[in-house]
């Protein structure tokens, strides 16, 4: 398979607080656009600007213009409370977070997928570019991704102070789902927490961590997890491993993915435990042909512990393997994290799940 | 002992049918091996069988017509098939995986699944409905009087941050924050008539209203609480003897056992949500079919019987000007289900009138001058060509679509996702320097161009857009909820 792979920037280190970031902006983008097609519009109310933010924000998260990353100001009144929940709105197998970005209010999706902020070109046209980036996909297809920064981003309790973001286009979300998308919500900005995503509630739990990595103040007591794992991050994405068909498999964990994906070149062994159940010619973002197989993977396991009733989509994922420079054998979005409460620990790099019981609600 | 019999009759019956059928198990057809796809299909498989594998797999009818004639090599559409059979009724049909998907998705894309594989079972229509009754187990946790709707949720005197959200806020998270009393949460906002869902979001937390009987699915695991903001009264005094009374009319398909009148001292009453609109009606008074007393309108049914005419909302008033010769003007549209006598129209002294109560929204008529049938001479919009031609109207229009530029353009059209971007409608209507036309659009993103003399043009007093597939862009438009 020819493709082409271009990067702009190389990977840059940059000294602040003792700790080594890695710059953005080597991450090749293709021109945005969702792989498959969802024809359906779900009902989905159109978003009303909202004019209150709660106050008593918890905590302050600052970067600054050439780095990316955040860090905590702890102190005074902001510094009081130690956890926040967020309440997730729902758009099909999709979570959106209300936050205000500068004047403007709206929905961000919820995408550990997405290494940073990212915002719709459709409303923040006229945001400053500081950068620019050629993205080149594998049909040759380009586009541009712009950076830009954000004064001031305010999230229930927590509040961001000059974050860069990219600018891209995100209409065809909108267009699907009939929701108003104002940008992605990803996984940078969570940078130095502990995160608990509960999909059946629609939570999302974020708590403060001291510097080894554990909860402070009341909310100390431990998750109780039926499963742990190791993360690596690389580039602002997560990555985990999971067993299939005895084989040890890499998998990016992505909120933003409404089903989870196996690559199709796996292993015969890691095919064979896959019971495939629809395949579709699809059309994709414009003119582009997909061919999208669909099935159960019987055979899922972290560590020890089988998951059942994983499913997934089929499709090749070399040339995002490529992409994030880091080999993926899959990704887990939706199915996965709808299988209990994900506990995700970005200072600890820990996963820790506890699963929905049969009948419990 | 019968019954028995006839049991183990049908049992033989299945046994010996079974084996004669072949084994269709979807789990079982197809795999994927070393990029390559594989269908072990059964030749004996009946024709609705193979309907059903052609469904599951987006197989092509020739290509499962080729196997079932027994080709080893079949090429559609520049994909390359092989069969090869692996016994006297099983074959596997094969083929080289397309690179899936072409445009392989990068980090910052969004894995989304057609609504065919989401889970969401019925997914959510807008409906928007014609009446509606609420159902609240506590009298106090909900009022609605005067246009202001006062919310309580009692208790949860620990939470620290209690909000409202609904429909009527677009679901937002943080624009309606409760306010503490002594023994709850309350909040009042403005609302118009109307139904509403809505969740109470305490510390973080989504919770249905505990005290609301009336729900339904958000299309997920959970529910949403529903209710309804009153418009309507309805009132029949007297009857006090009757055992029961029930209200039955065109809004609620003349439904028998639905709506139970309330006894009150000298009559029957009962209070509900109504659509805006013209709707007939009856009271059922121990089976018996009375219309209204205290209701003077009354319109014929066509069976030689009368019910009563009720309108909610502003009426209109239709008007034909000129045509005094004429014995018979009828108004006709698809408010109407284009009725070609209901709506007879009245004679002025100018002309020819109707009074009619109509929601918001977008209508299509034309009057019925004796027998003919006409557009609205004095009415500039207009859909569709020659003899379908009809007379459009945007009552109680939310937008207008207004170009400033271009006052020297023969024709302008405006076309978008609102009507399948059809490039012949709209047609808009030049008033002094602007060309506007109005329209009515529920809440939800559109997107639009003006199509200025066969030339397609983003809305130049329009900052928001995007780009189209055609790599130009189209305006963006979000009507928000009243």
């Amino acid at each position: 398979m020819g493709m082409e792979i271009i990067f702009r920037t190389s990977l840059t280190f940059v000294e602040n607080s003792g700790m080594k970031i890695p710059l953005q902006g080597n991450r090749l983008t293709f021109f945005p656009g969702a792989i498959l097609v969802a024809v359906f519009m779900l009902l989905a109310p159109a978003g009303q600007r909202a004019e209150k933010v709660p106050d008593n924000p918890c905590f302050i998260i600052t970067s600054t213009l050439s780095f990316p990353g955040i860090s905590f100001r702890t102190g005074g009144a902001m510094g009081e409370l130690e956890m926040v929940i967020i309440p997730l709105k729902r758009v099909g197998n999709l979570f959106m977070i209300e936050a205000k970005i500068d004047d403007e209010t709206g929905n961000f999706l919820f995408d550990t997928g997405a290494s940073q902020l990212v915002l719709n070109t459709t409303y923040f046209r006229k945001y400053i570019t500081i950068d620019e980036t050629e993205a080149r996909g594998v049909t040759g297809l380009t586009g541009s991704i712009r950076r830009t920064t954000v004064k001031r981003m305010q999230v229930a309790g927590l509040i961001y102070n000059n974050i860069t973001a990219d600018v891209t286009e995100l209409g065809h979300i909108e267009n699907r789902r009939g929701v108003k998308v104002l940008g992605l919500f990803g996984l940078s900005m969570l940078k130095g927490l502990e995160m608990v995503i509960d999909l059946k509630n629609n939570e999302l739990r974020l708590y403060r961590l001291d510097k080894d990595g554990n909860r402070i103040g009341a909310h100390r007591e431990e998750f109780r997890a039926d499963i742990t794992a190791k993360v690596v991050e690389y580039h602002n994405v997560l990555f985990m491993k999971a067993r299939i068909g005895g084989k040890e498999l890499d998998f990016c964990l992505d909120t933003g993915a409404e089903s989870n994906v196996l690559n199709c070149y796996a292993p015969r062994k890691v095919m064979s435990t896959v019971t495939i159940l629809r395949r579709s010619d699809m059309m994709g973002v414009g003119t582009d042909k997909a061919e999208v197989l669909f099935g159960d993977l019987n055979d899922f396991n972290v560590g020890e512990h089988p998951i059942p009733g994983m499913q997934a989509i089929i499709a090749s994922l070399n040339a995002l393997a490529t992409s994030y420079g880091y080999p993926i054998d899959g990704m887990l979005g939706y199915d996965f994290f709808s299988k209990g409460k994900v506990c995700i620990n970005l200072v600890k790099n820990e996963l820790k799940i506890s699963l929905n019981k049969a009948g419990k609600n | 002992m019968k019954k028995q019999a006839t049991y183990i009759l049908t049992l033989i019956f299945l046994l010996s049918v079974f084996p004669v059928l072949a084994q269709f198990n979807p789990k079982t057809i197809c795999r994927v091996e070393n990029g390559k796809i594989y269908f072990r299909i059964d030749l004996n498989w009946t024709k609705a069988q193979q309907k059903e594998l052609i469904r599951l797999f987006d197989l092509d009818t020739i290509v499962v017509q080729g196997v079932y004639n027994g080709k080893e090599n079949i090429t559609v559409k520049g994909t390359s098939w092989q069969v090869v059979k692996l016994n006297d009724h099983l074959v596997e049909l094969s083929k080289l995986l397309a690179a899936m998907p072409v445009r392989a998705p990068s980090s910052n894309d969004i894995i989304m699944l057609d609504d065919r594989w989401l889970n969401a079972e019925g997914a959510a229509e807008r409906v928007s409905v014609t009446f509606g009754v609420n159902r609240f187990t506590r009298y106090s946790v909900f009022q609605y009087s005067r246009g202001i709707a006062r919310f309580f949720l009692p208790g949860n005197l620990n939470a620290k941050q209690v909000f409202l959200s609904g429909s009527f806020n677009a679901w937002s998270t943080t624009n309606l924050k409760m306010n503490p009393c002594d023994s709850g949460w309350t909040i009042s906002l403005k609302l118009l008539p109307g139904k509403y869902s809505y969740k109470y979001i305490i510390d973080g937390k989504w919770t249905p209203d505990p005290y609301n009987r009336l729900k339904e699915s958000d299309t997920y695991d959970s529910y949403n609480s529903v209710l309804y903001c009153y418009n309507y009264l309805f009132r029949l005094k007297g009857y006090s003897s009757a055992h029961k009374v029930i209200l039955a009319g065109s809004f609620n398909n003349w439904n028998e056992k639905e709506l139970k009148m309330i006894p009150l001292a000298g009559g029957w009453a009962l209070s509900l949500y109504l659509r805006e609109g013209t709707y007939i009606y009856k009271y059922i008074v121990d089976d018996a079919w009375i219309t209204d007393p205290q209701n003077e309108l009354k319109r014929p049914d066509g069976k030689g019987n009368f019910n009563s005419v009720m309108g909610i909302g502003d009426s209109l008033i239709f008007r034909l000007n000129g045509f005094l010769s004429a014995k018979k003007v009828i108004l006709s549209g698809n408010f109407n289900n284009w009725n070609e006598a209901e709506l007879e129209m009245e004679k002025t002294a100018q002309g020819w009138q109707l009074w009619y109560v109509l929601g918001p929204g977008n209508y299509e008529y034309k009057f019925i001058v004796d027998g003919k049938w006409m557009t609205d001479p004095a009415n500039p919009n207009s859909t569709g060509e020659g003899e379908y031609q009809n007379s459009v109207l945007a009552h109680k229009a939310n937008h207008v679509f207004t170009l400033n530029k271009y006052p020297q353009a023969n024709k302008v059209i405006v076309t978008g996702s609102f009507n399948g971007w059809n490039k012949s409608n709209f047609k808009m209507v030049k008033k002094g320097e602007t060309w506007t036309f109005p329209i009515y659009l529920i809440p939800g993103k559109y997107s639009y161009k003006f199509i200025v003399d066969d030339e397609w043009i983003l809305d130049p007093a329009n900052e928001l857009w995007e780009t189209n597939e055609y790599g130009t862009g189209n305006s963006v438009l979000w009507v928000e909820p009243r």
